[in-house]
C-alpha cells in the first residue's frame, strides 16, 4: 500500500519516533508533575524537553506550549477561550469543522459569527475580514492553509489586521506547521496544530502555542499538579489548560518528530513533497475529464486535490484503495470549504505526500488514475 | 538577609514546568541547582522548588529575567 493521506496523520513515522514511544512505554512511565520520585522527575523532564523544543521550533517560550489530544481540542480551548463571555468572531470559508463547529456552537449560546469568503486575491481576502469587524469583534479564527485544497492564506496580513484592530488571532496551523516556516512573531497570538500531521509524532497529539498576550478562560478543570491545595483552577500556563494526565508516550514521540524536522531541515521537506506535487499535476493534467483544484494565482502547501469525470469521489479513491493507493475523498470535514469550491455536492480526492514518499509512487499513483479514467 | 554563599536555599516555584525550566537555565550558566517537593511550611499545596547553592540574590536575578515567578524561598 502507498500512502498519500498524509494531510490526516502522517504515515510512516521516522525512524527515531517509533524508537522514541518505544523508549517511552519502556522507561518514562511515571506520571509527569505528579510526584517527586525519580521515575517522575525523568518523565517530566522528557516532557519538558518536547516543550522547549517546540517552542524553540515556533518561537515561543516553552511555558506557552500547551499540550492537547489534538488540532481540534487545541483550537477549542482557544476559541472558547476568547468567547466564553460573549462576542463577535470572524472565520474564514475554508474553514474545518473543527473551527467551524466550535464557532456555530458559541453562536447558540451569547456570541455571534462571520464568514469572510476567500479569494484568489490575497489583498481582496483581508479587505473581506476587515468590512466584518464589528465593535465586540474579539477574535478572528482561521485556517493557514486549506485541509482540502492546500491553498496557503495570507496569514501575515491577517496578523496585521488582528494588530490594528486590537482583536486575537487564532490560527489552524494543522496542514501549515512542519511544512511552512511559521514563528509566532508572524502575529499569532495562538497558533494551534496537530502533532501527528507535519510534525511527524504519534496520534493523540496536539499544540496550543500562546504567545502570551491573551488570557483563555478555561472549558476544561481539573488536576494539573499545581496549585493543588486551592479549588480554582491553575491560572498560568502551561498547567491550566492540561488537567489531567498528558500524553506522554505521544509528547516524546512528537519531540522526536520535530527533531527528525531539525535535521531533515524543513525547507528541504517542503521543497520534496511540493516537487511530488508538480510531478503528480504534469502526469495528470492531461488525463480526459481530470479536474485539478489549483489557481496558479495562490500558493499551497504540498497538497493536490482532484476530481475525475464519470466517477464520485468516493468511487476513484475506493478504485485507488483497490490498486493499493491510500487517499482521501469526500468533505474532509470542512464543508465550508466545498461549498466555496463548488464541490459540496461531489467532495474531491486528496493526494497529500509527506517526506517518505518518492517520484516513483507518485508516477505510478498517476499511472493508475490514467487507467481508471479510460475505464468510465 | 542570610549570606547564602554558605547556605543552600530552597526556592519555590509555580509548577514542574517552571522548576524545569529553571533548572535548565541555571545549569547552563554553571550554577547548582536540584529540582525537590516543595516542603511544607514553604507553600501550600504539592509544589515543586529549587534547590541552589550561589548568591540568592544573583539567583533571584536570573530567575526574573526568564518570568520565573518565584512564591517564596527560605534557606534550608
Amino acid at each position: 500500500m502507498i500512502y498519500f493521506d498524509n494531510a490526516a496523520t502522517t504515515f510512516p513515522k521516522p525512524l527515531a519516533v517509533k524508537q522514541a514511544a518505544f523508549v517511552a512505554v519502556n522507561k518514562y512511565g511515571g506520571n509527569p508533575g505528579r510526584g517527586g520520585h525519580k521515575i517522575s522527575m525523568a518523565v517530566a523532564e522528557q516532557v519538558f524537553n518536547t516543550r522547549k523544543s517546540i517552542g524553540d521550533f515556533f518561537g515561543a517560550q516553552p511555558e506557552n506550549v500547551v499540550f492537547t489530544q489534538n488540532c481540534t481540542y487545541a483550537l477549542n480551548l482557544a476559541i472558547k477561550g476568547i468567547m466564553q463571555d460573549g462576542g463577535h468572531i470572524i472565520i474564514s470559508s475554508l474553514e474545518h469543522n473543527s473551527v467551524a463547529r466550535p464557532v456555530y456552537a458559541l453562536s447558540k449560546k451569547n456570541c455571534s459569527f462571520s464568514i469572510a469568503e476567500v479569494e484568489s486575491d490575497d489583498e481582496k481576502t483581508v479587505w473581506n475580514f476587515e468590512k466584518l469587524i464589528k465593535s465586540d469583534t474579539k477574535a478572528i479564527a482561521c485556517t493557514i492553509a486549506s485541509n482540502v485544497t492546500g491553498h496557503i492564506m495570507p496569514y501575515k496580513k491577517i496578523a496585521l489586521l488582528c494588530k490594528k484592530h486590537n482583536i486575537c488571532f487564532i490560527a489552524d496551523g494543522a496542514q501549515a506547521c512542519g511544512v511552512l516556516n511559521l514563528k509566532m512573531s508572524d502575529g499569532f497570538n495562538f497558533l494551534c496544530t496537530a502533532g501527528h500531521k507535519g510534525l511527524y509524532g504519534t496520534t493523540g497529539t496536539g499544540v496550543l502555542i500562546s504567545d502570551g498576550s491573551y488570557q483563555l478562560k478555561t472549558i476544561i478543570e481539573g488536576g494539573t499538579g499545581a496549585t493543588s491545595v486551592e479549588l480554582e483552577q491553575t491560572p498560568f500556563l502551561p498547567e491550566m489548560l492540561e488537567s489531567g494526565t498528558v500524553n506522554t508516550v505521544g509528547i516524546i514521540s512528537l519531540g522526536a518528530g520535530i527533531n527528525y524536522i531539525k535535521s531533515t531541515g524543513l525547507n528541504k521537506i517542503f521543497s520534496h513533497e511540493q516537487s511530488l506535487c508538480k510531478l503528480f499535476i504534469d502526469k495528470i493534467s492531461n488525463i480526459e475529464g481530470i479536474i485539478i483544484y489549483r489557481n496558479e494565482r495562490c500558493s499551497y502547501v504540498p497538497i493536490v486535490s482532484f476530481n475525475l469525470g464519470g466517477f464520485t469521489s468516493f468511487e476513484l479513491s475506493s478504485f485507488l484503495d483497490k490498486a493499493g493507493f491510500a487517499l482521501r475523498a469526500g468533505m474532509h470535514c470542512a464543508p465550508l470549504a466545498h461549498k466555496t469550491y463548488g464541490t459540496i455536492e461531489t467532495g474531491m480526492v486528496r493526494f497529500a505526500p509527506s517526506s517518505f514518499n518518492n517520484s516513483k509512487e507518485v508516477i505510478m499513483l498517476a499511472n493508475t488514475i490514467k487507467k481508471i479514467s479510460k475505464t468510465s | 538577609m542570610f549570606n547564602s554563599n554558605y547556605y543552600k536555599t530552597i526556592i519555590a516555584l509555580t509548577s514542574i514546568t517552571y522548576a524545569i525550566k529553571a533548572k535548565n537555565l541555571l545549569n547552563s550558566a554553571g550554577y547548582y541547582c536540584e529540582i525537590q517537593r516543595t516542603p511544607k511550611g514553604l507553600s501550600k499545596g504539592c509544589g515543586y522548588s529549587i534547590v541552589v547553592k550561589n548568591d540568592i540574590n544573583l539567583i533571584l536575578s536570573i530567575l526574573a529575567s526568564e518570568n520565573i515567578t518565584v512564591k517564596d524561598y527560605c534557606p534550608l
